[in-house]
């Protein structure tokens, strides 16, 4: 439900907490949408730097700018907390947002740790708000077709599957946050992995780690990992990489067919039957375009479109009590997962290395250091 | 050495591979320097200290490269960008008192190495149609004013295709063989002037560790030579990939296609650059994918097409190559050997292959859509 403010102003009020590159390069462009089609409005900007609070203020009249979240609380009442600060405040941040009576929105990854992560469920819970999560390609409506075809049984049984997903990182960071363990919890395994294992449990259900390893060293977080991974009906391997390309992509390999995603094909999956030909199949799947019951429908084709969306789906959530995409009690499988990986740690077998350089990154590996 | 290494350039290829050479043997005198806090995710898992700096900026450069005894530029990315580049790093190791400078040039200032026996000294081709050659031979010559000035000690490598694991130079033909979209100029008879990316490392390991403040040019290598239709060869022996998949263009003189003359209209095309630059690789996907599908009508658009052999200028002008490059002086002037043969090379590459999974077929189309959006966010990540 909304608050009822002052004005008598229904329109849902939004603040953001963190406005660095990901609201910069994906919010920023969704929120202006949503404001100019009277959906929603951005009250209120939090960020310790006030040059990317002023930055981001030009584009948002009624936002105010504030350097911490409690300054921002006390000015102005969210319906919404867009949270979108380093993965080691989200927790602080989201258990603030609920506790003035706001709903959250909290970007990937949800904590940076599983007790952070269970601390916001049970905020939202004693609160009794909606905390979604930031999980964008759940709006893919590849996904959606993927779903349908192996609730059909189109692949059959004894699925294999492999996930890789890699290429050098060009993300536009503001800090090197994201590359400290101290304040990001790890590296792209926190990174591109919350999204990939996300992907496989929207698919396939809870995660077992079976087996993990990465390349961090001592002072460093992982470039690069594999994982080793068990679901109900499901097994197979993902890997991932901010160093260089891999062969990017999912493949699904079942009795009966194989099944093929690429992350850039937003729209569609390409599958066949075993001995039958490759066949494009574009998915019908739509989401609602603003918060009107039976309004417009639509499909995001971007990155910035399912942010957008997502957005919706949130504010939905908040006006009509409809499902999130993913909530925080389902998130958490993540989470665990990520966590059961770094628990089991080994260093990774890196092909380029000669056998003495192995040696001595093995010797080097963080998960060996007290 | 009585001072760090400072490495520009540090989140690229060669750059990403020196560190984690120095990282592995304990080294905590060198110092990367990024221009941005996003290339450090490259190399995040050593843990190593960095400093920022700009290489256009002498004045940010100068405070990131102080107490640095020297300073190699593996800087890459706008060939229009080289040359102020070049200067801005001169500059600022000046005011910092670098003692020695190290600048990666290139083979490519003498276009096709069209004559044997190449002066070392020979100077570059300065009217080369390719603006990264051009723009690399301009900065040499800048550079050979400033030898002659003796501020600082400045040594010039001129390595030829950098290859090895996680290079382009692997990636490309790999994924073309494994594609079918291969080919070879004139047979694949034009020399291939690889060098190999550890032995390059060494190579200016060599130049960092010399006693003496030695200035000049020098050509750097692999030994031996190796043909263009040996280098894919071997690397489609090693993929599984026949070599009679791999097409043959006449090598006589370069004949632009279709595909390959809107390549080029593209990469010459301003406007065209500046939105590569400016959209993220997730929307220009989109945007190719909804022109796909204006075209077709709604029906879904296939999923890559297939994928056809596209000729380009500069593949045609390296494949014509005609002679390897001498490094007869940079091995008697650093007491230099190269410790990774051909064979070595090729099997550590192979094996990278093996490890981005681009050995399995059913995955291939997604890595070669994979390398040209590392390409994009590679070009991106060094500007």
């Amino acid at each position: 439900m909304l608050r009822t403010h002052m004005s008598g102003d229904m329109t849902p009020r939004l603040m953001v907490v963190g406005c660095g590159a990901v609201v910069d390069q994906y919010y920023r462009g969704a929120l202006r949408k949503l404001e100019s089609r009277g959906i929603a409005r951005v009250v209120a900007l939090v960020d310790p730097d006030p040059l990317r609070t002023a930055a981001l203020a030009q584009h948002f009249r009624s936002a105010g700018a504030f350097a911490t979240q409690a300054e921002a609380l006390a000015r102005a009442a969210p319906d919404l907390t867009i949270v979108a600060s380093p993965p080691s405040s989200h927790a602080e941040h989201a258990v603030a947002a609920f506790g003035a009576g706001s709903h959250v929105l909290c970007e990937k990854p949800m904590a940076a740790s599983v007790d952070d992560a269970q601390r916001m469920v049970a905020a939202a819970r004693a609160a009794q708000r909606v905390l979604a999560i930031g999980m964008t390609r759940r709006m893919y409506s590849s996904l959606a077709e993927a779903r349908a075809l192996l609730a059909a049984g189109a692949l059959g049984n004894r699925l294999r599957f492999v996930y890789r997903e890699g290429g050098v990182y060009g993300w536009p960071v503001t800090t090197d946050f994201p590359f400290r363990r101290s304040t990001a919890g790890g590296g792209v395994l926190i990174d591109k992995g919350t999204h990939v294992l996300d992907f496989l449990v929207a698919l396939f259900g809870e995660p077992f780690v079976a087996t993990y390893a990465d390349d961090g060293h001592a002072e460093g977080v992982e470039t690069n990992c594999r994982i080793g991974l068990d679901f109900p009906g499901a097994s197979g391997m993902v890997q991932l990489s901010w160093s260089q390309p891999l062969a990017n992509g999912l493949r699904i390999t079942g009795s009966a067919g194989q099944l093929t995603l690429h992350p850039w094909r937003l729209d569609a999956v390409r599958w066949r039957r075993n001995g039958g030909a490759w066949e494009t199949r574009v998915s019908p799947a739509t989401w609602p375009r603003d918060l009107r019951r039976g309004g417009p429908r639509g499909t995001p084709w971007t990155y910035e479109e399912c942010v957008y969306y997502q957005i919706v789906q949130a504010l939905r959530a908040v006006v009509h009590g409809e499902p999130v995409p993913v909530d925080g009690e389902q998130e958490l499988a993540v989470v665990r997962a990520i966590h059961a990986c770094y628990r089991q740690a080994t260093s990774l077998r890196l092909s380029w290395l000669t056998q003495s350089e192995q040696a001595r990154a093995d010797a080097r590996h963080w998960s060996l250091q007290p | 050495m009585n001072g760090p290494l400072a490495i520009l350039g540090a989140g690229g290829f060669v750059g990403t591979r020196m560190l984690e050479i120095a990282a592995l043997r304990g080294r905590t005198d060198i110092v990367p320097i990024v221009r941005a806090f996003r290339s450090i995710a490259r190399i995040a898992n050593l843990g190593m200290s960095y400093r920022l700096g700009d290489a256009s900026r002498p004045d940010s450069l100068e405070r990131a490269l102080a107490g640095c005894e020297a300073v190699v530029n593996l800087t890459t990315g706008d060939p229009a960008e080289i040359l102020r580049t070049t200067r801005s790093i001169y500059s600022a190791a000046v005011a910092a008192g670098v003692r020695r400078l190290i600048h990666l040039s290139s083979a490519a200032v003498y276009g096709q190495v069209e004559r044997p026996g190449l002066s070392d000294d020979a100077p570059p081709q300065l009217d080369h149609w390719m603006p990264y050659a051009r723009e690399k031979g301009h900065a040499e010559n800048f550079l050979r004013e400033r030898m002659a000035e003796g501020r600082l000690a400045i040594v010039v490598l001129r390595p030829g295709l950098i290859w090895g694991p996680r290079s382009p130079w692997v990636l490309r033909p790999a994924s073309e063989l494994v594609s079918g979209t291969a080919y070879l100029v004139g047979g694949g008879g034009g020399v291939c002037n690889l060098m190999y990316v550890d032995n390059l490392v060494r190579s200016i390991n060599a130049v960092v560790a010399h006693p003496e403040q030695v200035s000049g040019f020098y050509n750097v290598a692999d030994d031996g030579t190796t043909t263009w239709r040996e280098y894919y060869g071997a690397l489609a022996a090693g993929l599984g990939v026949e070599m009679a998949t791999i097409g043959t263009l006449p090598g006589d003189r370069y004949r632009a296609g279709l595909s390959g003359l809107l390549e080029e209209i593209k990469n010459n095309l301003p406007p065209y650059q500046w939105l590569k630059r400016g959209l993220s690789t997730e929307t220009k996907n989109a945007i190719k994918l909804r022109l796909k599908r204006a075209v077709s009508r709604d029906r879904p658009p296939p999923w890559n097409g297939s994928p056809q052999p596209v000729a380009t200028r500069d593949m045609w002008h390296l494949q014509a190559t005609r002679n390897p490059l001498p490094t007869a002086r940079f091995q008697a002037t650093f007491g230099h050997r190269n410790l990774t043969s051909f064979a070595s090379g090729l099997a550590a590459s192979l094996a990278w292959l093996r490890f981005i999974g681009l050995d399995e077929r059913e995955a291939v189309e997604g890595a070669v859509a994979s390398a040209a959006g590392v390409a994009t966010l590679a070009a991106e990540r060094e500007r």
